[in-house]
């Protein structure tokens, strides 16, 4: 078969798939009940809950608008805040051998940490709230920051530097000229990865110890037996994650035009 | 001396170094600043978290939960890799496997594993059928994804080559796509150990009776930093072991394919 005819039969079956499974959760919960609605909500419940809590705050204290910017704001700063640290971080640790030796141990050591198991720390040094979270968020992200920086600047040809050096540029110069722009593809899929981590790490954080957030909507409503808005929480974290890191792809699109790598 | 043995020495020496550095620094801060009032210093920790090898903490010691962590993380890991593997290599090799898969897949990849704690817990209780479930899912899309673009990434001109010479599927599949995913899967098996392993401590930080991410929690409740420090220090061990395992193993294995670390 042709191309475009296989393609077309790929969207077909892919959206029977989704038909078919759609059918089977609805079927499972409203119809046969073999599911209770405490413990699964069906896909219609799901969307009237969606509309219905985009507007009011019960049963868990806020709207959906509301937790979301409260986990964004959270993120976001967390996420700004490794990509300042880390990056350069990552750039020095590559470019000069002295902090390699000496950093890259502890590095190793703190990377195999999930950022998580740093939230209590957090909490018990500056208590629940804002700051807190964000730290956690930024250990996490900081992480895929360095080490790809790390990488990126290790990539660096000799032979590009010594071209550099040929024509008479100091340490900085080729540092600033031929290093960081070979290193800025991999510096950039950093940052998306760094993103994937934090926004992990702020619903994660937030299940723990907060007062506002998707984590926290979701995790109240585990307690009241209210599955629906924990699935429409998920699914909005989901939706969430995918939109900005959409946004860093197209960002890293424009910053790294004319490079050959796949998305 | 041989020069990989040298190699070898001087970064171990270097990270003595570097620790000890990094432990004067802690201990500076911590007797000399006010960040004392917090924090305990290095000593005092190192003191907690050797003397709980003996005492215990809760139900039982620190290897103790180290044990209940890994007996948590590993049948899951196993078991949702080989799946993940299978599944993803079958997605990119029959079209048909993918689109049924890949519309489901996608709306649950963007979900960190973590936002599936709630409704896990709901489903299957605080026991551990509910942390097989979480970490399974965390480990499952990391590899399939790797798995999937591993073979996807096949060099279509040495399948050519190999159905010029008369292979048929299963051959090409065998000795061209498969070698050529092999560096992926690990890729995304070591993924999968992280995800994995920081799945087990935050489940166990949410809901639990026991393990690493337990021992941490416990030590919010009572303020306990020493507790929580502690744990975190036998967390990044553990994790750290389990990294280099996965890499020996894939050094073994993978030898004609070095990736960096």
């Amino acid at each position: 078969m042709t191309d475009k005819n296989r393609k077309k039969k790929y969207m077909l079956l892919s959206a029977l798939s989704l038909l078919v499974f759609l059918l089977i959760w609805e079927l499972v919960t409203d119809v046969l009940h073999i599911f209770s609605n405490l413990t699964l909500a069906s896909p219609i419940q799901v969307v009237e809950t969606f509309f219905y809590k985009l507007n009011h705050t019960a049963p868990d204290g806020g709207t959906i608008q509301a937790h979301m910017w409260a986990s964004l704001k959270v993120a976001l700063s967390g996420y700004a805040l490794s990509l300042i640290v880390g990056i350069p971080l990552g750039i020095f640790m590559a470019w000069y051998r002295p902090v390699d030796f000496l950093a890259r141990p502890i590095f190793d050591f703190v990377k195999a940490i999930p950022g998580l198991a740093w939230a209590p720390l957090m909490i018990v040094l500056m208590g629940i709230g804002f700051t807190s979270k964000a730290v956690t968020i930024f250990i996490s992200g900081m992480v895929p920051c360095v080490l790809n920086a790390y990488s990126g600047i290790k990539q660096t040809k000799d032979v590009h530097l010594w071209v550099a050096r040929t024509f008479g540029a100091t340490r900085m110069q080729m540092l600033f000229k031929v290093a960081i722009p070979t290193a800025l593809p991999m510096i950039m899929t950093g940052a998306r990865v760094a993103l994937g981590a934090c926004w992990m790490s702020i619903v994660a954080a937030e299940l723990i110890a907060s007062s506002e957030g998707l984590g926290y909507m979701i995790q109240q409503c585990r307690g009241i037996f209210r599955p629906d808005v924990i699935i429409v929480g998920m699914l909005c974290i989901g939706a969430l994650g995918s939109l900005i890191t959409w946004l860093i792809g197209q960002v890293e699109k424009k910053i790294v035009k004319g490079r050959n790598h796949d998305a | 001396m041989p020069k990989k043995l040298k190699e070898s020495l001087t970064k171990a020496g270097c990270a003595v170094i570097a620790f000890l550095v990094f432990g004067l620094l802690w201990g500076a801060l911590t007797n000399f600043t006010d960040v004392g009032m917090f924090m305990p210093g290095p000593i005092e920790t190192l003191e907690f978290f050797f003397d709980h090898f003996v005492e215990k903490i809760g139900p039982g010691t620190i290897p103790y939960h180290a044990l209940m962590s890994l007996k948590r993380i590993i049948p899951a890991y196993i078991g949702a890799s080989a799946v993940g593997v299978v599944l993803g290599l079958l997605m990119a090799m029959y079209w048909p496997v993918d689109a049924i898969v890949r519309p489901i897949f996608s709306i649950v990849r963007p979900i960190p594993p973590v936002a599936w704690i709630p409704l896990a817990i709901l489903w299957f209780g605080i026991n551990d059928e509910s942390k097989y479930f979480l970490i399974a899912l965390a480990t499952l899309v990391s590899v399939l994804q790797n798995a999937y673009d591993g073979a996807k990434a096949a060099d279509q001109q040495l399948v050519g080559v190999a159905k010029m010479l008369g292979a048929n599927d299963k051959n090409v599949f065998l000795t061209v796509v498969l070698p050529g995913a092999v560096p992926y899967i690990f890729a995304g098996l070591q993924l999968g150990l992280n995800a994995a392993w920081g799945q087990v401590v935050g489940s166990e930080m949410i809901r639990s009776v026991d393990g690493l991410g337990w021992i941490i929690i416990r030590g919010t409740d009572n303020n306990n930093v020493l507790q929580e420090l502690a744990g975190i220090v036998m967390i990044g061990i553990l994790g750290y072991i389990l990294a280099a395992a996965m890499r020996f193993a894939e050094n073994k294995l993978v030898r004609w394919n070095k990736r960096g670390t």
